[in-house]
């Protein structure tokens, strides 16, 4: 009897640890949903942009002793940069309906960044400053990481931050016109590849905090995480359904939760198995998704 | 002379690669499981020689067997997702392929040595052509009597009702419905025809380089498998396989200017060759301005 409930209070453990750290995978599946929902394309670049954001973090934690604040606002801003110059290279001029061409292009655009990142950094990982990671709170039974705290409460202040732009200003209303039926948005004098460069720069923002996030969590920034942060970013989007933000928040902590949960019972090896087999649960029996398409296209 | 051997052949496998996603892009199918049909066929076709202990011909052919089956699996809940979804769906698969063979072990103990799949550090000894007095050439050539049969069937079907069937499809479902066209049954065929031919093409690979690593089975390789037909343009097989030609040679020839940088090349050409064509290198545009600067005329070119 006591082994069961040593067990309940593990997996418990488990679970809570997973959902703090899911909040990570929340904000890269909101960055393609947003782009997704906007575009209605993939941009199978983005987790690596974000990665390359938290570099350049780290570049200037590295440099210029930045505090962690300045990290975060520096990963953000560089990887706005490079989503903007993701729209500009694999978005912009390729016709509007022509899906795989900027599927492809952005693919190119995965290896483009994971090879300039593996030239700068000779291809070792490299540490990762953390705040608050010797701060532990003591729940009875249960031990939470400060910084898996920390990493929480960014995460939600961010998709506060976003969710205030995209419903209170009229950068937003903009976003969620052209999301919403771009031809009728152009006939309202919106630009819109203006306002999808803004739309790319904003999930870049959320990117650069997500990818200094996750750096942090994990202590470590290497290029080998850019596939499965990839993977699990899409498979977030595509669970929380494709253009749906609250879809995406619940869909991250959700698979943030159930990963942390796998890896006590079956170990780290089986663990992307299992989140691989829950996408394909979800496609087979709710393609569209949580939440379906919260910014409809026509 | 080696060196240009196996060259050779990784233009040979990767063909096969291309070409099987060839025959779904034809259906208007998406697919990044190309790498994880090969995989499947390349650890099949190993174990089969390795641990069976049987001849190359049967290793292929349940290769071509096993891959086939779990590709006619996949399809049908393919059909229920479309476009970029599928993409997903089908990049998902590769993964889980690949994470499913890292996580494989199959230790058999002959002649006193341990052999078989062994999880995290690959599968090692796929020594068959080796053991039984192959020479490099002789596997070069039984390698492309593979892919020119696979290139003559799919450019032959292409002559046929087959080829128009299935382009049909990709065009246009609704339209291929309405004209009495099976859309599923077409749909999963090709989707099974591309695993047979990807799991053809991993159970050559496994044997020309007799050493599996799942690093290999990577979305990189799936990228290369669905940017051959769609740099090649889906005008015919030619397209696919002077894709191949292209990347491979360029990457080959990046090696010497650029040592490792070719990834970055290689990045950057996708990127500018999808701004440029993005209905793919060969496609109808680029091959009348041949055609007319080749001076070749076709019964309906009007000029």
């Amino acid at each position: 009897m006591e082994d069961f409930w040593y067990e309940v209070v593990e997996v418990s453990q488990s679970i809570a640890d997973g959902l703090l750290f899911g909040s990570t995978y929340a904000l890269i599946g909101i960055g393609f949903t947003l782009i997704f929902g906007a575009m209605g394309k993939l941009n199978m670049a983005y987790a690596a942009a974000a990665l390359g954001g938290a570099y350049a973090g780290l570049a200037g934690f590295v440099l210029i002793k930045a505090p962690l604040v300045l990290v975060f606002g520096i990963s953000a801003i560089a990887t706005a940069a490079l989503g903007y110059a993701i729209y500009f290279t694999c978005f912009r001029f390729i016709p509007v309906n022509n899906h795989l061409a900027s599927l492809m292009a952005s693919v190119g655009a995965l290896f483009f960044i994971d090879e300039v990142v593996v030239h700068v950094t000779r291809g070792s990982p490299l540490t990762f400053p953390s705040m608050f990671g010797d701060v532990y709170f003591e729940l009875g039974p249960y031990g939470i990481r400060g910084d898996l705290v920390f990493v929480f409460i960014i995460g939600l202040i961010s998709t506060g931050v976003l969710l205030y732009i995209l419903f209170r200003t009229r950068l937003g209303l903009a976003t969620r016109a052209v999301a919403q039926q771009d031809i009728a948005a152009r006939l309202c004098g919106i630009g819109v590849h203006s306002t999808n460069s803004v739309t790319f720069a904003i999930a870049g923002v959320l990117g650069g905090i997500a990818g200094a996030m996750t750096a942090a969590a994990v202590g470590v920034l290497s290029p080998v995480m850019t596939v499965p942060l990839t993977v699990k970013g899409i498979i977030v989007a595509v669970i929380g359904g494709l253009g749906s933000i609250p879809g995406a928040i619940i869909a991250g902590l959700f698979v943030g939760g159930f990963e942390n949960v796998i890896l006590y019972f079956r170990g780290i090896d089986e663990r992307d198995m299992y989140v691989v087999a829950l996408l394909f649960v979800f496609l087979v029996f709710r393609p569209n998704g949580l939440f379906g398409t919260a910014i409809t296209r026509d | 002379m080696d060196y240009y051997l196996n060259l050779i052949n990784t233009i040979g496998i990767h063909t096969l690669l291309g070409l099987s996603a060839y025959l779904l892009l034809l259906t208007g199918q998406v697919s990044l499981a190309q790498a994880g049909f090969f995989g499947i066929g390349a650890y099949t076709a190993a174990i089969v020689t390795v641990i069976f202990e049987w001849s190359i011909l049967s290793a292929i052919g349940a290769a071509m067997l096993v891959s086939g089956g779990v590709a006619f699996l996949v399809g049908f809940p393919a059909l229920r997702v479309r476009g970029l979804m599928l993409v997903v769906a089908t990049l998902a698969f590769s993964e889980f392929a690949r994470m499913f063979f890292y996580n494989l072990k199959w230790r058999v103990v002959r002649d006193g040595a341990e052999i078989g799949p062994d999880g995290t550090m690959g599968f090692a000894e796929i020594r068959y052509f080796n053991n039984n007095g192959w020479l490099n050439w002789e596997v070069t050539i039984f390698l492309w009597v593979f892919v020119a049969v696979v290139m003559a069937l799919i450019w032959w079907s292409d002559q046929t009702r087959i080829g128009a069937v299935l382009r049909a499809v990709g065009e246009d479902e609704l339209a291929a419905n309405s004209t009495g066209i099976n859309v599923t049954v077409v749909k999963v065929a090709a989707m099974t025809a591309g695993g047979i031919v990807a799991g053809l093409a991993g159970s050559l690979y496994a044997h020309q380089v007799t050493d599996l690593d799942h690093h290999t089975f990577t979305v990189l390789l799936a990228t290369f498998a669905i940017a051959y037909p769609i740099l090649g343009g889906l005008s015919n097989v030619f397209g696919t396989l002077i894709a191949v030609l292209f990347i491979q040679g360029l990457l080959v020839e990046g090696l010497r200017f650029l040592g490792d940088w070719r990834m970055l090349l290689f990045g950057a050409l996708i990127i500018v060759a999808m701004n440029i064509k993005p209905l793919g290198l060969f496609d109808n545009q680029t091959i009348r301005i041949l055609r007319k600067a080749l001076g070749v005329k076709r019964q309906r070119d009007s000029v």
